[in-house]
């Protein structure tokens, strides 16, 4: 029988890339399981429960407008300085937060993964579809402050719509540099400890807490590769009606998404079953 | 003729073991180096730090089999039972199948301990593949079979271990894939739920057109479920057949003894609500000084049991003694007896000088009035009957299924009239 139809294989022999989408779908409802998981499981016997999600980027707003604003005084482009540690922190938290949850897809998930199939990826998506919701919530959050802080009537309403973009490149590169570490920290948890301070570091290579104008020329160049650095000013440019990032910086850290992303993509599917062997 | 819907070809699987550290990344980038510029093949061999868990495992599974994979711990079983269910890759060759597939490899897995009993249920559920659908289809179901209603918004982390496999199995035990993958050893709890679990197993299994794959250090159970079995050893198939066959040579190949059973609570042992074993056992009495049981020790066979109802329509034990082929070499019955509850004690002596050296093991069935099968007792003593030791001068095989000593007499006749030489 040559005309033999199989529904699965698995072979030692892989192709080097196969993203099924059809079959992601069919686990659609796996995928919402594993976002309420985390969603509830977040807040769980927790006084405030869900009302962390906006409570997080408040204090730490009010932390910034003190320490940064008040008694290091650093510049703040002429922006209203709650609007921007506010946009600048949850724009960092949701790049830090997907990346965070897809490094950790294999280890969390290790007693899963060695019991039961399903398509590995649904971890780090639901990881960053969790992530996206809790983005939504502050940015309405940031919606709301803005209305009060903020000049509503001065914005162009077409270029809002760049705004989607934006958070979407955000999610895809902390889900891509995410994916890439999840897959060498199977074997070496260093890449936890190397994730994790550089991860808090890189936030001040990335204007959160001061605007990207404060860097010196010879610099900027080098500045601007850093592709949260190009969303995180086009996010301010649009609301706050500032010059426009250059075109370029844009397009060199959406070229960097796309590269990560795909790498990452391939690097997970190719380990995401061997990884059980190892971890 | 039912189409083939799992089919491993070449399977092995390499591990390597020891610890990941500095030196691993050492090593590991060296290897990386050397395949990029020699492009040879990985050498890999048997070693301290490196085994062969499975080699070169070929196999195929039918539509609606129940196949089984017996073997000794360390065989491999578990290992296979794993790249079937797609959670571990094969070092080499390469497993195809048809159809929906779901692997019960452990209960509760992704039990979340936040999340309440009837959120678990839905995360467990999806995680084995269901859908939601199907999950709110027999959701009731599942709550009634785990037994643990009240409990059902409360946070898993809540319960006792008993509660929590109970509402694990109970999902599990609500799966309906097309393929299903079980490790026996999974039935957990105590032991009335254990019962329970391997009642539903059974139920699985045995459900019209489903294909399952099932490990098993359970010989009865893999001889009642199974169609078919596979022997692993070493992380080779080295027996495949009828479950019977398979059953019959894993338990003369491992050379089994097992003389005494004994269920010192009621509550917990073998039977049903008519009857429950107390205790089987099987003495020797020893004619040689080295106390080795061969073909001139007699066994005294004897069985405990509490009659939990009466039996004044009769009541008679059937001992069936079967050898390693499956095959019953004989079949002893009881008379019939009228009797009340409570405790009783049948005794049965197989002679010496009876069996021939083999392995063999014992069933017993408890029958109500002259055809009613009350309960039977399967594979419940198994046992080895050594070669005489004492010396003949020939060496031989006795053919047939039994040696019986029946006297054989030689007398020469010379007298007799009619040889008389004339």
């Amino acid at each position: 029988m040559k005309d033999e139809h199989w529904s699965w294989e698995l072979s030692s022999r892989q192709s080097w890339f196969k993203l099924d989408l059809a079959e992601l779908a069919g686990y659609k409802d796996l995928l919402f399981s594993f976002v309420r998981r985390e969603l509830k499981s977040g807040y769980h016997q927790t006084a405030m429960g869900a009302f962390w999600i906006v409570l997080q980027p408040l204090l730490t707003t009010m932390f910034y407008l003190l320490v940064f604003g008040n008694i290091v005084k650093i510049s703040t482009d002429n922006i209203s300085p709650v609007l921007f540690y506010m946009s600048g922190i949850i724009i960092w938290s949701f790049f830090s937060d997907c990346l965070s949850g897809a490094m950790y897809s294999f280890i969390k998930n290790a007693h899963i993964f060695n019991k039961v199939y399903f398509p590995r990826l649904l971890v780090p998506f639901s990881m960053v579809i969790t992530h996206a919701i809790r983005f939504g919530i502050q940015f309405l959050l940031f919606v709301l402050l803005f209305l009060y802080y903020g000049d509503a009537k001065g914005i162009n309403l077409s270029s809002l719509l760049w705004l989607p973009l934006l958070i979407i490149q955000i999610a895809a590169l902390g889900l891509g540099i995410g994916l890439i570490v999840s897959t060498l920290m199977v074997k070496y948890r260093d890449m936890d400890q190397i994730m994790q301070f550089t991860l808090r570091l890189f936030m001040f290579l990335t204007p959160v807490v001061y605007p990207a104008s404060l860097i010196p020329q010879q610099y900027e160049v080098l500045y601007w590769l850093n592709p949260v650095t190009p969303v995180i000013e086009t996010f301010r440019s649009i609301l706050f009606s500032h010059a426009p990032v250059e075109a370029v910086y844009l397009l060199i850290g959406a070229a960097n998404t796309v590269m990560i992303v795909a790498i990452g993509l391939l690097m997970f599917k190719r380990r995401e079953i061997t990884a059980m062997d190892t971890i | 003729m039912a189409q083939t819907v799992i089919k491993a070809e070449n399977i092995s699987k390499y591990y390597q073991l020891g610890v990941v550290n500095a030196g691993s990344l050492k090593l590991e980038l060296q290897s990386r180096f050397d395949q990029l510029f020699r492009r040879g093949a990985i050498e890999i061999e048997d070693s301290s730090t490196h085994i062969w868990a499975l080699k070169d495992i070929n196999f195929e599974v039918s539509e609606g089999e129940v196949v089984g994979f017996v073997g000794k711990n360390g065989a491999g079983k578990s290992t296979l039972l794993k790249i079937i269910s797609r959670v571990t890759m094969p070092t080499t060759g390469s497993v195809k199948g048809k159809g929906r597939i779901a692997s019960l490899l452990e209960v509760g897995t992704g039990f979340q301990p936040e999340l309440t009993g009837r959120e678990n249920i839905f995360l467990n559920g999806h995680i084995l593949g269901m859908t939601t659908a199907e999950i709110r289809r027999c959701f009731d179901e599942i709550i009634a079979f785990s037994g643990i209603e009240r409990f059902i918004d409360t946070p898993v982390k809540r319960y006792s271990s008993g509660m929590y496999v109970r509402l694990a199995f109970a999902v599990a035990a609500h799966l309906n894939p097309e393929i299903l993958i079980i490790d026996e050893a999974l039935a957990v709890g105590d032991d009335e739920f254990q019962k329970k679990c391997v009642a539903k197993i059974k139920e699985i299994a045995t459900s019209h057109g489903k294909t399952v794959v099932i490990v098993s250090h359970n010989m009865a159970a893999v001889k009642e479920l199974c169609n078919r079995a596979i022997y692993l050893e070493h992380g080779r198939i080295i027996g495949t057949g009828s479950a019977d066959d398979i059953v019959s040579m894993y338990l003369r190949k491992e050379k089994f003894e097992l003389l005494v059973q004994e269920f010192p609570d009621p509550s917990h042992a073998p039977g049903n609500g008519q009857l429950r074993i107390k205790k089987v056992e099987l003495a020797p009495v020893f004619s040689n000084s080295h106390g080795v049981l061969d073909a001139t020790t007699a066994l005294h066979f004897s069985v405990e049991i509490w009659l939990q109802e009466q039996f004044l329509e009769g009541f008679v034990t059937g001992i069936h003694i079967f050898n390693m082929e499956g095959q019953c070499v004989c079949d002893l019955s009881s008379s019939i007896q009228h009797l009340s509850t409570g405790p009783v004690r049948v005794d049965c002596v197989i002679p010496a000088n009876f069996l021939k050296p083999d392995c063999y093991y014992i069933s017993i069935d408890f029958i109500r009035g002259t055809a009613e099968k009350v309960f039977s007792f399967d594979v419940c003593l198994t046992f080895y009957v050594q070669d005489t030791i004492v010396k003949t001068p020939w060496n031989t095989h006795w053919n047939g299924q039994v040696r019986p000593s029946f006297p054989v007499t030689v007398k020469s006749q010379v007298k007799d009239q009619y040889y008389v030489t004339v």
